[in-house]
């Protein structure tokens, strides 16, 4: 909400603070300042007394313009929506315009143009349509900040409806710099004796959703501009001037938050009904446009059909136009959320239904009428009828809260004097009426609808009191750690491992798009969780595994030039089976060589062994990579990765394919481990192991193979032979010859060096032939090897 | 034979001096101490010696050995020497390195981890819920009104069965509320989900720290005291910070806090950091409501509860000017945090 400082100046005196002085006490009350609009210095009024079309330039045109001086001043200027005796803001040499553009004098196209004339979105204003053409009145010369002085646009926040006026705000002042408000008088607005009403005119269907509806009548008014005050006043804030009363019931609202709406008496036939709408009626509003109505919909209507949307619009056919000799002042009282759920449902919001759907005042109904009467009276002429038309209730029953004032320390941290306190409170409106045992009974003013518990008090306590008197307590207990906590250290470790390999961790967004799921390659369960209503068609699904976002990031650094990419990412992955399953997953893309330097010039490209390398080094002890049965779409290899018997995740080269499709020029690898599994699984070290006392021997064993003989078979044999002393083994040697020229290419030939080693004794040369020999009798039986 | 030895030491004398390199000076170690060399073959003459001359040539003999080995050996420590700072004047040092790669942590990550280090300092241990959620956790408990925007479809991603994508982190209030006695003191990060288009500035989904702290008698000063020492460890002991007054619905008192940013040869500004404030009563009396009991009745505890942004804390400390680089992972931005 925009709120002008001049205008402020009518309720509160504010002349010993300056503007950002102001902007911190509203910020410290609770109402952020979202920006100031300060119209620049060095910008006047300007009037524009010559045009020509510019010699050089179609789009251009150069004026002259009176800007008070003894001579015309020479501009050129794009715009065209002005013409000859226009007034028009003129940004003079040194001006700063437009975020600290500073306007110099240039030749443009080889004219010479002396200044810049402005629109209003150019001078921080909203209107950038054309040049800003300035109500004819002004005097030429006048600075541009003395007519529109500054404006704080203000973020009120929901709670505080009350806040969404001049009223308010200076209301809201007045109790932060503990000043009185000039014309204080809260007290008196609950009711107003003068008033004569008359009920039988009006008749409110459902006291719900319209508490109270009043009309005032003025007849013989005269439609025309409003004052150059009241104009600029509205201009200031962000209103446009439309006609005298029109202009009227929006100064009211700005003034005391309460929306109004003027009717041409003459358009209304007969007796007038606040009531829900009708089936498939039909509303055409002031906007132009016209309003399919529902019956949850509130109305205020004549004998024949909706004059008004309550609290949202007029209607077309029944406002105010220059014809206009009489009119109905109308100001109510309508149910916050029905207004709300109207102006959602219809897409049709207003000044009038932002307030009423936040709560506004019902005590200054009666009030804001009279305001807006007595305006017309001075500046439409008119006769005010005495005569109020109302129905529905005055009555509004005082509040009260009762608060421990112990509780209200406590939940503060702070021993506030209960004196201290009544005057916070007064301050704002709230009058200690009653004391005893420790709790005081607290009056509520009406605009304050949002304070209906002691804490909304504490609050109010905290907020005028100012934070920074509230002490900072640094104490506490011992947590225990959570199983939270493990798995943030458990990620956190294999982060630094993987940091220190030379891996980037990311971070992506865990919404993918449909076509991405099969890029999630090692996840067994694909079933994706969808959205119902998702915002773009490439965010539809939450990933069921990591890959699709390595590859996406992969694709992205491939296309930047990135040869070397060690990614991982660990994070929650969705899957549909029988419930949703959220899990924490870690993933891995490896694929390019590791590091191309001017000592290593052509350094190999990450291959299958480079992953399970990084793997082993992740887990810290040896895994199992068993084939896949089945290989998954775009994958070329594909395994499960097993610790200790257990399938803890899934390794997989990309195809080709796939691989070409991002313009990949090597290879690429990825894994996926569910974290959870891993961290139950994985054994930490609890002893050491004694250093070996005695020497070791060593045997190697060189053999042919067949292909479908896996490193894992031989392992298995080898961990299955009964010896004492065959401690450690370990493959030194690979060959396979794919032409088969060197080696037959069915077989492939492999390498085992034994460690044989007692911890009791040094071995004797014979003894470890001896176990040796056992190892390859046992080899050859179990397996069909050729010993070389 | 002394005689001898004072030739054979002059002669050794006089060939380690003219030898010029290693290779030279291990043939003359051989060809003078070896097994056959001279003054090993002069030695084996001693037995030839009376036992009076023995001590005499033994102690000759020694004392040569030692002066052909001292002189050996200095000519080979001189010979090395040289050879030695050839080998360092001949490198070009400001040649580029070989770098041993090690990358690192996100950002995000980053941010998160100093937090968390700050918050378990005073004693918060971690916690964490769901991303797909029920209504119910996500507004209903933490008080928002049933016509609240944020529960349009608009604004919040939903499922078909009527679960949906936490909005905020604070749904892990409520969850750990509802299985834990009090006190509880928790931090939870984790992604939170708006129905938002990305650009510079918005995701649709983004990372926050959610703290709660309940027990007996938490005050608003106890919640000054944490947030100011956790934003203080993140941005340096001596960064002004401000609350300021504001509104949601689970909180009474609320403020928004921030922190003073300097940035050079800029005018320095407040920047919002955090959402923060003592838990509305209404959320522990849903809690008791759900609970079954009264372990959480505002009459017993009080509470304070805050979240951060975790991408803006990041923003901030680095002067990232557009969201989207920390989703976009490219290896060149990432790798000026490793």
């Amino acid at each position: 909400m925009k709120v002008s400082i001049d205008w402020l100046g009518d309720h509160i005196d504010l002349s010993d603070y300056n503007d950002d002085e102001i902007s911190d006490l509203l910020t410290f009350s609770g109402i952020e300042v979202e920006g100031i609009i300060k119209y620049p210095d060095k910008v006047i009024v300007a009037k524009i007394t010559e045009i020509e079309k510019h010699p050089d330039a179609d789009k251009l045109q150069v004026c002259q313009v009176a800007d008070g001086g003894k001579t015309l001043r020479q501009i050129v200027c794009g715009a065209t929506n002005f013409s000859i005796g226009d007034k028009v803001p003129l940004a003079l040499p040194g001006a700063s315009v437009m975020d600290n553009f500073v306007i110099k004098e240039a030749k443009l196209r080889g004219v010479e143009s002396r200044g810049m004339l402005c629109s209003q979105a150019e001078l921080g204003g909203l209107d950038g349509d054309g040049l800003w053409i300035l109500p004819s009145e002004y005097e030429i010369g006048t600075s541009l900040n003395k007519i529109y002085p500054t404006v704080f646009d203000l973020e009120i926040t929901p709670n505080r409806p009350d806040c969404l006026s001049h009223v308010g705000v200076a209301r809201e002042l007045a109790a932060v710099c503990k000043k009185s408000l000039k014309n204080h008088n809260n007290q008196e607005n609950t009711s107003n004796p003068l008033i004569k009403t008359n009920e039988e005119n009006i008749k409110i269907e459902d006291n719900q959703l319209c508490s109270l509806y009043t009309l005032r009548r003025i007849e013989n008014v005269k439609i025309e501009p409003s004052p150059q005050w009241l104009q600029s006043k509205l201009e200031s804030i962000g209103l446009r001037p439309i006609n005298n009363v029109v202009d009227i019931t929006n100064y009211v609202m700005m003034e005391m938050g309460q929306p109004l709406h003027a009717f041409d008496s003459e358009k209304i036939t007969g007796d007038i009904k606040v009531r829900k709408a009708n089936k498939e009626e039909t509303f055409k509003a002031l906007d132009g446009n016209e309003y399919k109505l529902q019956p949850e919909d509130l109305v205020i209507s004549d004998e024949n059909e909706a004059l008004a949307l309550a609290g949202i619009m007029g209607g077309a056919n029944s406002g105010v136009t220059d014809k206009t000799k009489e009119v109905f002042i109308e100001s109510a009282h309508f149910n916050q959320s029905a207004i709300r759920k109207s102006s959602k449902k219809l897409g049709l919001s207003s000044d009038s239904s932002y307030r009423f759907e936040r709560g506004v005042d019902p005590a200054q109904v009666v009030k804001a009428s009279e305001m807006a009467a007595q305006l017309i009276k001075d500046l439409a002429g008119g006769k005010i009828f005495d005569e109020v038309i109302t129905c529905g209730t005055y009555d509004f029953p005082p509040r009260s809260i009762q608060m421990h004032l112990e509780k209200c320390k406590k939940i503060l941290g702070f021993n506030l004097e209960k004196d201290k306190m009544t005057e916070i409170l007064g301050n704002l409106g709230i009058i200690a009426l009653s004391h005893e045992d420790g709790i005081t009974d607290w009056s509520i003013p009406s605009f304050r609808n949002d304070l209906t518990r002691p804490e909304d008090l504490y609050e109010e306590v905290a907020r005028i009191l100012g934070i920074e008197k509230i002490p900072s307590i640094q104490r506490g207990w011992f947590s225990k750690p959570s199983d939270a906590d493990k798995l943030h250290d458990f990620v956190g470790h294999f982060s630094d491992k993987l940091s220190s390999i030379g891996f980037h961790e990311t971070r992506s967004l865990k919404l993918i798009s449909e076509s991405q799921i099969s890029d999630c390659i090692c996840s067994s369960n694909k079933k994706a969780v969808g959205l119902k209503n998702p915002l773009s068609d490439d965010l539809t699904h939450l990933r069921p595994g990591l890959i699709a976002s390595l590859l996406r990031i992969a694709e992205r650094n491939i296309h930047q030039g990135t040869e070397t990419l060690r990614l991982y990412e660990t994070g929650t992955v969705f899957t549909r089976g029988k419930e949703i399953e959220e899990r924490q997953n870690i993933g891995l893309l490896i694929s390019g060589p590791q590091n191309r330097s001017w000592l290593n010039k052509k350094p190999q490209a990450a291959d299958f062994f480079d992953l399970s390398g990084v793997l082993e080094r992740l887990i810290g002890e040896s895994i199992l990579l068993s084939p896949s049965e089945s290989k998954g779409e775009n994958t070329v290899i594909s395994c499960e990765i097993i610790l200790k018997d257990t399938i803890i995740g899934k390794a997989a080269q990309l195809s080709p394919a796939r691989s070409r499709r991002m313009d990949a020029n090597f290879p690429i690898y990825t894994a996926e481990l569910d974290l959870a599994i891993i961290m139950e699984k994985i054994s930490t070290m609890d002893r050491f192991t004694e250093l070996p006392k005695f020497p070791s021997i060593r045997r190697d064993i060189s053999m042919e193979l067949p292909l479908d003989i896996t490193n894992n078979k031989i392992i298995s044999t080898l961990n299955n032979i009964n010896s004492d002393i065959l401690k450690s083994f370990e493959l030194f040697d690979y060959f396979h010859d794919e032409s088969g020229e060197k080696l037959n290419n069915e077989k492939k030939s492999l390498a085992y060096s034994l460690t044989y080693r007692s911890d009791e004794r040094t071995l004797k040369s014979e003894e470890v032939d001896k176990a040796h020999n056992e190892v390859l009798k046992e080899l050859k039986k179990n397996l069909d090897v050729n010993f070389r | 034979m002394l005689e001898q030895l004072q030739i054979i030491s002059k002669e050794a004398t006089s060939e380690i001096s003219k030898a010029n390199s290693l290779d030279e000076l291990n043939n003359l170690r051989v060809s003078y101490l070896g097994k056959k060399g001279r003054l090993t073959l002069e030695a084996s003459k001693m037995k030839d010696l009376s036992k009076e001359e023995r001590p005499m040539a033994g102690k000759n003999l020694n004392e040569t050995r030692a002066s052909i080995t001292r002189n050996l050996d200095e000519k080979i420590n001189a010979l090395q020497l040289l050879e030695d700072n050839k080998q360092d004047q001949s490198l070009d040092t400001t040649l580029p390195s070989d770098p041993i790669i090690s990358n690192g942590r996100h950002p995000v990550s980053q941010m998160l981890d100093e937090s968390i280090k700050a918050l378990r300092r005073m004693g918060f241990s971690l916690a964490s819920g769901p991303e797909i959620e029920t209504e119910w956790h996500c507004f209903d408990a933490l008080n928002t009104p049933k016509d609240h925007p944020a529960r349009n479809e608009t604004d919040t991603f939903y499922f078909e069965d009527g679960r949906l994508l936490r909005t905020h982190t604070s749904t892990v209030q409520i969850r750990t509320m509802g299985k834990c006695n009090p006190p509880v003191r928790i931090i939870a990060p984790g992604a939170a989900y708006r129905r938002d288009e990305i650009d510079a500035t918005h995701l649709s989904q983004f990372n926050q720290l959610e703290g709660l702290y309940v027990d007996r008698d938490v005050s608003l000063a106890d919640l000054k005291g944490t947030l100011e020492y956790l934003l203080q460890s993140i941005f340096g002991m001596n960064t002004p910070i401000r609350f300021r007054p504001h509104f949601f619905p689970f909180t009474e008192p609320s403020f928004e806090i921030d922190i003073l940013l300097e940035v050079e040869g800029k005018k320095s500004k407040w920047i919002e950091i955090a959402g923060c404030g003592m838990v509305d009563p209404d959320v522990f009396n849903e809690i008791c409501k759900a609970r079954g009991d009264d372990y959480y009745s505002p009459d017993k505890v009080s509470g304070f509860a805050f979240g951060l942004g975790l991408e803006r804390l990041a923003m901030i400390k680095w002067g990232i000017s557009d969201i989207r680089l920390l989703i976009e992972n490219d290896v060149r931005f990432l790798k000026q945090f490793s």
